[in-house]
């Protein structure tokens, strides 16, 4: 029946009750939004870049003779995307080094990224420290930040000393105060290092003028 | 200080009327918006089928929004049911937006290169989630559209629904059906595997034939991109095939369903004589209103039809990967799309600038002109006996033309190559690279002793091998044997080797030919499960 003057269309939506065909078309229209909803999670399964393993993300075996001595520059490895450090007591007794962070002699694998916002940044031998060309990043050779806006220290890679034979004498461990990276020192019989570019230790928080937590 | 004055709308009605009515007001707004015209108590009105009130609200959704502002209020009673039209325009524009969902999911993994395109296939079809069922929903979703839009054409035909007033809905139309072969002709290449490269390279070549040489040189160079197909070639097909023919399919679909709407559907031949008004006089009592009626009704289509289409893409249908495109070698029984077949079919008959160029122009120039010859006023079967009998006979030289395009009219080579491409074809994989690699026995099997084989699979092989082989025995070929043997290669790697051999009776000597395929224990090609 067609009404002429309708009340208020508030009032009459809740008057009607509901009938069957509209209370159809109700679950008919849930089941379309709840298909729709899956095709939207199937979506994005299906465009999700999937990683591959190899090349970057993988393992590179370095040779212990390819191991920058100690306290010299540190050596790059760009397919790796890591640059490798070998921390002596020179740079032990630098005294830029922030003391939040105790640092121990042995080998780092540093991650190239900068833990800012991306950019590469540069060992510049003059002034003895990593620099950032981006927002001015400043990290010593521990990897530890000294300046600039970063808020932590550099991430590092997992190492593995190895020997002849294949077996692990010893790999990078959290430290204790602040779950980094720590230095591996190679020991007696090392004949390479294994460093795994899949798995990343973060840098400790450190957000202080100067260095520090 | 003086503070903002803030001035919220809803705080004021909540005032005036109490929170609860205030909140329903608004959600009917919202309503009203979004449907541009229906309020809350409009929509459920929609969905009860109830009367409408007057004025009529479900109109205001056609008149003032954008989404239905071509779409009719009301249909004629007699194009509500399935017949006459089997609503395959509208299946063919619901098999359009299929593709481009379809083909933009692909989008995002595919890169028209040669050096990357076969990859991003292999990709595509192993790594990546969904992957096959897009690509098959993709490839079935543009063989149902040439399917639909073919058979639009010919409802429309046979209806004669293209008289006056709709001459220039049918040349559209014909724009269309052009735009749909060529979409598909042109993701046909995409691939870039063997029968994508020959396909289109014999598609290019047809288009070089055109006469005058200089068209057709320069035709040639526009559509390949460089003398051979490459790396220009691939991506101007890319182009065309992703925003070029799209674009030209929505204009001209534009144009096409607009001049459907303003003369109307045609109504049942026996209903409307050419000539005569049916969008603008239907009376009250033969109208199906748009809402409710066709929109669940298309809503419900849509439904079924994407259900359709996905459950066939994920079960049935498997869209073939074949080797990586060469260019230096074109496989035997190389064979063009089906829908194609027609004119593979009239290549084989002669002069390529008549077969392939003139003599298509031709038809096109007929199937466009044709509201201009056939110019009865009646619509009725009875009284176009003469025109149906000739669309009749079209679709029998069609069939006819398409057989002589498969690989069985005039281009089969000699017996014993036929023998063997029985088991190992050279454009998909065959019995024996989809046979169960398990069941491949190491040893040396003669196809005349095909009952004695050890396994299921090697007894079907050999079986299909034997008969072949009896073919190729004749006056000049006696003595004819096949022969395959089954080797360890390498590690889950089979050596098959497949040897026909036979006495030339002209010069008494054994003559043989063989052709090797090494079979790998995980090889994939895409059969399914």
């Amino acid at each position: 029946m067609s009404e002429a003057v309708a009340p208020t269309p508030a009032e009459q939506g809740t008057s009607l009750p509901l009938s069957r065909r509209e209370f159809l078309y109700y679950l008919w229209g849930i089941s379309i939004a709840v298909s729709l909803a899956g095709s939207g999670g199937a979506t994005v399964w299906f465009a999700l870049p999937r990683f591959r393993r190899g090349e970057f993300g993988g393992v590179f075996t370095i040779p212990v003779d390819q191991i920058p001595p100690p306290d010299t520059p540190p050596k790059e490895f760009p397919e790796g995307r890591f640059w490798l450090v070998n921390i002596g007591q020179k740079t032990l007794d630098d005294s830029r080094q922030p003391l939040d962070y105790p640092e121990g002699p042995g080998v780092k694998a540093l991650y190239k990224v900068c833990v800012h916002l991306g950019c590469l940044y540069k060992w510049v031998d003059t002034n003895d420290r990593f620099e950032c060309p981006c927002h001015g990043s400043k990290y010593l050779k521990s990897g530890s930040r000294i300046d600039g806006p970063a808020r932590r220290n550099l991430d590092v890679f997992i190492i593995e000393a190895i020997s002849a034979a294949g077996e692990v004498l010893s790999r990078t461990e959290p430290a204790m105060n602040s779950f980094e990276g720590t230095a591996v020192e190679p020991p007696a019989g090392t004949e390479s290092f294994r460093i795994d570019t899949g798995r990343r230790v973060q840098g400790a928080p450190n957000s202080k003028p100067g260095g520090g937590v | 200080m003086a503070l903002f004055r803030v001035h919220i709308p809803i705080l004021d009605e909540v005032k005036s009327k109490g929170l609860k009515p205030a909140l329903r007001d608004k959600v009917d707004d919202i309503f009203t918006r979004v449907t541009a015209g229906l309020n809350m108590r409009d929509v459920r009105g929609v969905l009860r089928d109830d009367l409408p009130g007057r004025p009529n609200p479900r109109l205001k959704p056609h008149a003032e929004g954008f989404w239905l502002h071509m779409k009719p209020t009301y249909y004629h009673n007699l194009v509500d049911g399935l017949y006459p039209t089997f609503r395959l325009g509208w299946l063919s524009v619901y098999a359009f937006a299929f593709e481009i969902i379809t083909g933009v999911y692909l989008m995002i993994y595919y890169t028209p290169s040669p050096l990357v395109a076969y990859e991003n296939m292999l990709d595509i079809l192993s790594n990546v989630p969904f992957g096959r069922l897009m690509r098959d929903m993709h490839k079935l979703g543009a063989e149902v559209m040439v399917i639909v839009v073919a058979l639009h054409m010919l409802r429309t035909f046979i209806t004669g629904s293209y008289k006056f007033p709709r001459q220039f809905t049918w040349a559209t139309g014909v724009i269309l059906l052009g735009v749909t072969l060529i979409l598909s002709f042109s993701g046909y290449l995409l691939p870039w595997d063997q029968l994508s490269l020959w396909a289109v390279t014999i598609g290019a070549s047809m288009a070089e034939a055109a006469p005058p040489e200089v068209v057709g040189t320069n035709l040639n160079l526009l559509v390949r991109g460089a003398p051979e197909f490459g790396a220009g070639g691939l991506l101007r097909f890319y182009l065309l095939h992703i925003i070029a023919l799209p674009l030209a399919g929505i204009l001209a679909l534009g144009v096409h369903y607009y001049k459907v709407i303003l003369h109307g559907h045609s109504l049942p031949p026996g209903a409307e004589n050419a000539g005569e008004d049916t969008a603008r006089k239907v009376p009250m009592n033969v109208r199906t209103y748009f809402m409710p009626t066709i929109l669940t009704r298309e809503l419900w289509y849509v439904s079924v039809f994407t259900f359709l289409l996905v459950a066939y893409s994920a079960f049935v249908f498997h869209a073939p990967l074949e080797p990586h495109a060469d260019p230096l070698v074109t496989p035997l029984h190389i064979t063009s799309p089906w829908y194609f077949l027609w004119l593979q079919g009239m290549l084989k008959l002669g002069d390529k600038v008549l077969w392939g160029v003139i003599l298509p122009t031709v038809i096109i120039g007929l199937l466009v002109s044709l509201p201009y010859l056939e110019v009865g006023p009646s619509r009725r079967y009875g009284d176009r006996r003469l025109g149906l009998s000739a669309g009749l006979l079209s679709v029998i030289v069609l069939a006819a033309l398409s057989y002589m395009g498969t690989p069985h009219y005039a281009v089969p080579t000699s017996p014993d190559q036929e023998a063997v491409a029985s088991l190992l074809p050279q454009t998909q994989p065959g019995p024996l690279r989809l046979a169960p690699w398990g069941q491949l026995v190491l040893g040396s099997y003669q196809a005349a002793e095909w009952q004695q084989a050890p396994t299921p699979a090697m007894r079907e092989l050999l079986h299909t091998f034997d008969d072949e082989i009896n073919q190729v025995q004749s006056s000049e070929r006696q003595n004819v044997e096949g022969i395959m043997v089954v080797e360890d290669w390498q590690t889950d790697l089979k050596k098959v080797t497949l040897r026909v051999v036979w006495t030339d009776m002209t010069t008494n000597q054994p003559n043989e030919f063989s052709q090797t395929a090494f079979l790998h224990r995980s090889s994939d090609y895409g059969q399914g499960e």
